[in-house]
């Protein structure tokens, strides 16, 4: 029956996302004290989460729609092509956590909190940007093992980076506001 | 060349700036209830769950809709059979999956968190995680056929629209249905 197979079909998947998620959440969890020490930190998670998600699985299904062109493929892939792409990413990544920064300062003091701006734009940007490199080698080496066997990356990518990308988001805001509080 | 990073950030940055506003909403409400997620983290560790649980049904029911309706065995109209059958099952599976992740959370939680004086029942976590569970995604399957309905009608591709739009939905409402089954459970 139709229900019976989306059921047996998507279900796994989901429950497995939900574990990264849970990973994801446990290091939210850790993070009690360092939110009551920077306050409007915790602003910017669902912001930072949903960012990373858009930008690396819009990467992950522009190098699947490359691939299926003959643009970049498991031989030919450190190419001008593959790098432009890379570029790109960083770039958004940069310029939407700056915005994610300035917004959640702005919104925060209409609330009447008030945030120490230079700390949490800094917050922002470093885990906005270390995120993004290291989710765009993970995307290259996903799709160079994806073109390797000849699977879809369409298939694959997807999911493979919602559930990296959350859990490696949040170490990385994790490991900012600790660098960040004892720096400055 | 083909890809040009000047081009992927011109046509990205309208679409990450308006979601990022959304989800700066989303964030307030955190920011609102801080002394409370501070006493009970274990809400903490269920936000991501409950979000990308809710944010992935809507994206699979999205892909499929649009699918059936550029293949053309589903077809515009709000009475489509094959339509209610894919919503139907979306609401299904959602539930499942929901009701096995409050018990995997409780457990998790109960390993990376020392108990304090503030603990919660199995049974009034799973109660309020699976409530909100079950409002999210009853409402993100319904903005997902929404989305992909117009979308589809408006001559646009809804697997570039749904995915975006229902991930933006999900991380706004699932928060907003966390405390809103907080305060009816109670703690």
């Amino acid at each position: 029956m139709y229900a019976k197979e989306m059921l047996k079909q998507s279900l796994p998947l989901l429950i497995f996302c939900g574990l990264g998620g849970i990973v994801a959440g446990s290091t939210l969890g850790g993070m009690v004290q360092i939110f009551q020490k920077i306050p409007g930190l915790i602003v910017v998670i669902p912001a930072i989460i949903a960012l990373r998600g858009n930008i690396s699985t819009a990467l992950g299904s522009r190098l699947g729609s490359a691939y299926h062109l003959g643009i970049i493929d498991a031989e030919n892939m450190w190419n001008g092509e593959l790098k432009q792409n890379i570029l790109g990413s960083i770039a958004l990544s940069f310029i939407t956590s700056v915005i994610i920064g300035i917004l959640a300062y702005v919104s925060s003091i209409l609330l009447n909190v008030y945030p120490d701006p230079l700390k949490l734009i800094t917050i922002v940007i470093l885990a906005g940007v270390i995120s993004a490199l290291i989710l765009t080698q993970l995307t290259i080496v996903i799709i160079y093992i994806v073109f390797k066997r000849g699977y879809d990356p369409d298939n694959i990518t997807g999911p493979a980076l919602a559930t990296f990308g959350d859990i490696v988001t949040m170490l990385c805001i994790f490991g900012s506001a600790v660098f960040v509080e004892v720096i400055l | 060349m083909i890809y040009n990073w000047k081009k992927i950030v011109r046509h990205g940055i309208p679409l990450l700036a308006l979601c990022a506003f959304i989800e700066i909403f989303a964030g307030q409400i955190l920011q609102g209830q801080q002394d409370m997620l501070i006493r009970l983290p274990i809400f903490l560790i269920s936000i991501p769950v409950i979000n990308g649980v809710g944010g992935n049904i809507g994206s699979v029911l999205g892909a499929r809709l649009a699918s059936g309706l550029h293949v053309g065995y589903i077809s515009l109209d709000i009475k489509d059979k094959k339509m209610h059958e894919n919503l139907l099952t979306s609401i299904l599976i959602g539930i499942i999956t929901y009701a096995v992740l409050a018990i995997l959370i409780y457990f998790a939680a109960s390993f990376s968190i020392t108990p304090t004086e503030h603990w919660i029942g199995l049974i009034g976590f799973i109660s309020i995680v699976l409530g909100a569970g079950i409002l999210l995604v009853c409402v993100i399957s319904l903005v997902s056929v929404f989305t992909a309905f117009w979308s589809f009608k408006k001559g646009l591709d809804p697997d570039d629209t749904v995915a975006p739009v229902v991930t933006t939905v999900g991380d706004t409402l699932g928060i907003v249905f966390l405390f809103l089954l907080i305060g009816v459970v109670g703690i």
